[in-house]
């Protein structure tokens, strides 16, 4: 995995949303909806963004692909930095990349037949017509497990798992190496969530994709991810393997976050760390760690100093003061 | 425990005979233009004080329309219960007029919804809004309902209650927001709670502090709770009892662990499958290998079923599920299922149910 070649490198990246205020629409604070993310994925590899509403999950997913420019900060798509390109040669660039939405209901064209919905990239790009078109649709409508008889239908005669399929035969059709799922499961009944998770895991094997995989729902995110990005109010706090994030949480928000996810194997009540309060605001965030207004072992310190994100162990990033060195003044050990 | 065979017709046994409340073969219907919804088709129940009753099934189950149908609130000419009784503490609810049904609603059985920023109202402080039932039901004067409401505030932990009495739902969080109804809800000290999907719109972590508030007040309070989710995780760390529907049906009833740990209908096995499970400790990388998957859609509610609605999905099935819809019956204590194989069935490991992907 390591020495595979990287197909996203993300660096720095921010995006902060100005507030208006006033008659005069006179900006008076930004939202620091993203504040400073870098990450890496290489090809066949999921890296999953997970943490709670507003955390800045969704941002970080729509700068990548553009859909909100990028306030600073670069991404490089195969070696190619696509924050600096104008929007012709950007328009090649995302081939490479494809979004997979949330909601099947409204990420499609109501009035395209299934067919046309799913060639219409093909055509975009001029990469096939006439019957070779016909032909590549209904191979694609073959991979993501759909009937051929289904092209000529709309898209209100699908179920919702069904129409997410949909989505993710339209995200496959000009070959991308990276698709950008942002919740593509988190609008779906868990019977049909694991028919679309699977199929994704399969559909990855296949093509050797990359997956940037957003996220609110640890299970899913341990099921699908191979790394694992923990992200609280528009920074990553902690990132690393899958076994590693899930095995040995080193950060206070990650721990909280695994303890509060309900699980099914409880006998009797489990020890659970419960945070207190609510996320505070993106505009003003907290001094010091973001974290430290909810963190259960906060230290003075916490409040004046801004951890930065240091590899505490191969491969596992961690930004939290008391991490690369314990409580007793000694370096933590990890296993 | 008798394990005797109870059919559909007859209720299972209620945990002892302190039952509040007690749904017998309830069937409520959509009118719509296409046709008649089936929406509540059969559903048995009863709830002992206390009690913490999870309805747990994926959309379109029936769920909600089953608490809806307790609250009274099925939209008329839309809809309507068509047979079956409602007891709650003594009164039939079903024959009950829409005046008698004020002075319970809200007062004697009250709920929370999913979405609390449309269950409150935009234009009156939260303070107000909690004093207007405690006004209302308890007849209480202008001020005594005011430090009620501000003492409900305090009571599910909203830091600085008197200031936040005074403010407008947009002005707290989504979190706060849920505390707010859970205030309302709890303020006239209700003997049972319907919460309808009452953490679904939140975070983990805020989920996490809701369903804790709601079992500390539930323990404090005495109140039953009908919890309805379609979230396993959260059954499995709330109910004491759980009920499993499907397409409006009861497929299957037991108490949370012997449920969760020995499913008989294969609905509720591939349910429970189906789930991605967070096991601390896993290995490296990405090893769980496939989820089950449940394949086939959920039959439309339009059509009468004559047999088991899951069969047309069901690996179990014998031609015999096509035809005659199986009785809802004791396979165990306190366990209910309504499924003719649930022998061949236990015979069967879980591994083997995993279907073939579609």
């Amino acid at each position: 995995m390591s020495s595979a070649e990287v197909v996203l490198r993300v660096k720095d990246l921010k995006k902060h949303f100005p507030v208006h205020r006033g008659v005069l629409s006179r900006v008076v604070a930004h939202v620091q909806a993203v504040d400073g993310v870098s990450f890496e994925i290489r090809r066949g590899e999921t890296l999953c963004l997970v943490g709670e509403s507003g955390c800045g999950k969704s941002t970080v997913a729509r700068s990548i692909t553009r859909l909100e420019e990028p306030t600073a900060g670069t991404i490089e798509l195969n070696g190619v930095d696509i924050t600096a390109l104008n929007s012709e040669a950007l328009r090649a660039q995302r081939r490479e990349m494809q979004m997979v939405f949330q909601d099947p209901y409204s990420s499609l064209n109501p009035r395209l037949s299934a067919g046309d919905i799913v060639g219409e990239p093909l055509t975009n790009f001029d990469l096939a017509q006439g019957a070779e078109l016909e032909q590549r649709i209904a191979k694609l409508f073959e991979h993501v497990g759909l009937r051929p008889e289904a092209v000529n239908k709309y898209p209100h005669e699908f179920s919702g798992g069904q129409r997410q399929r949909l989505g993710i035969a339209r995200a496959l059709a000009v070959n991308p190496s990276l698709i950008i799922a942002d919740e593509p499961v988190s609008a779906l009944d868990v019977s049909v969530q694991a028919q679309v998770l699977n199929l994704l895991i399969d559909l990855q094997e296949e093509f050797n994709l990359a997956y940037l995989f957003v996220s609110h729902d640890l299970a899913v995110v341990e099921h699908i991810g191979h790394r694992v990005a923990v992200m609280y109010l528009g920074r990553i706090v902690e990132l690393a393997d899958n076994a590693d994030l899930f095995g040995t949480p080193l950060h206070p928000y990650t721990e909280a976050l695994l303890a509060a996810a309900p699980v099914l194997e409880v006998d009797g009540p489990r020890e659970r760390i419960i945070l207190q309060g609510d996320v505070p605001s993106p505009m003003n965030p907290p001094s010091g760690c973001r974290f430290h207004t909810r963190c259960p072992y906060v230290l003075p310190e916490c409040k004046r100093t801004d951890p930065p994100l240091l590899e505490v162990a191969p491969g596992h990033h961690v930004a939290c003061l008391r991490r690369p060195v314990g409580d007793s003044g000694a370096p933590l050990s990890i296993a | 425990m008798k394990s005797n065979v109870s059919t559909a017709a007859t209720a299972p046994i209620a945990t002892n005979g302190d039952t509040i409340l007690s749904v017998q073969d309830l069937r409520t219907h959509f009118y719509t233009r296409d046709g008649v919804v089936r929406a509540v088709d059969g559903v048995t129940f009863d709830l002992a004080r206390g009690e913490t009753l999870c309805i747990v099934g994926e959309s379109g189950c029936g769920k909600s329309v089953t608490a809806l149908s307790i609250l009274g609130l099925i939209p008329p000419k839309i809809g309507e219960i068509v047979s079956g009784s409602i007891r709650f503490d003594g009164t039939e609810l079903t024959t009950e007029s829409e005046r008698e049904m004020r002075s319970i609603r809200g007062n004697r059985i009250s709920m929370i919804f999913q979405e609390p920023m449309t269950s409150l109202n935009p234009v009156l402080t939260v303070g107000e809004q909690i004093s207007e039932s405690l006004r209302i039901h308890q007849r209480l004067d202008r001020r005594a309902a005011w430090d009620r409401a501000i003492e409900m505030l305090a009571l599910v932990r909203i830091a600085d209650p008197k200031r936040r009495a005074g403010e407008y739902p947009h002005q707290l969080s989504g979190g706060m927001r849920q505390r707010v109804m859970i205030a309302m809800a709890l303020a006239c000290n209700p003997q049972v709670l319907v919460a309808d999907e009452p953490t679904t719109a939140l975070d983990v972590t805020i989920q996490a502090q809701i369903l804790n508030l709601m079992l500390e007040l539930k323990d404090r309070l005495g109140t039953a709770i009908v919890l309805i989710t379609h979230d396993l995780g959260v059954v499995a760390e709330t109910a004491q009892r759980v009920i499993v529907m499907y397409a409006g049906r009861m497929v299957e009833e037991a108490p949370v662990r012997e449920l969760l740990n020995n499913p008989k209908h294969p609905y509720t096995r591939g349910l429970i499958g189906s789930i991605p499970r967070r096991k601390s400790g896993g290995a490296r990388g990405r090893t769980r290998g496939r989820l089950q998957e449940i394949s086939g859609l959920v039959p439309s509610l339009r059509e009468p079923i004559p047999g088991c609605a899951f069969a047309p999905r069901c690996s179990f099935a014998t031609p015999r599920c096509i035809t005659e819809q199986p009785p809802f019956e004791a396979h165990g204590p306190r366990h209910f299922a309504a499924c003719w194989e649930v022998a061949r069935i236990e015979a069967t490991s879980s591994d083997q149910l995993v279907s073939s992907p579609t």
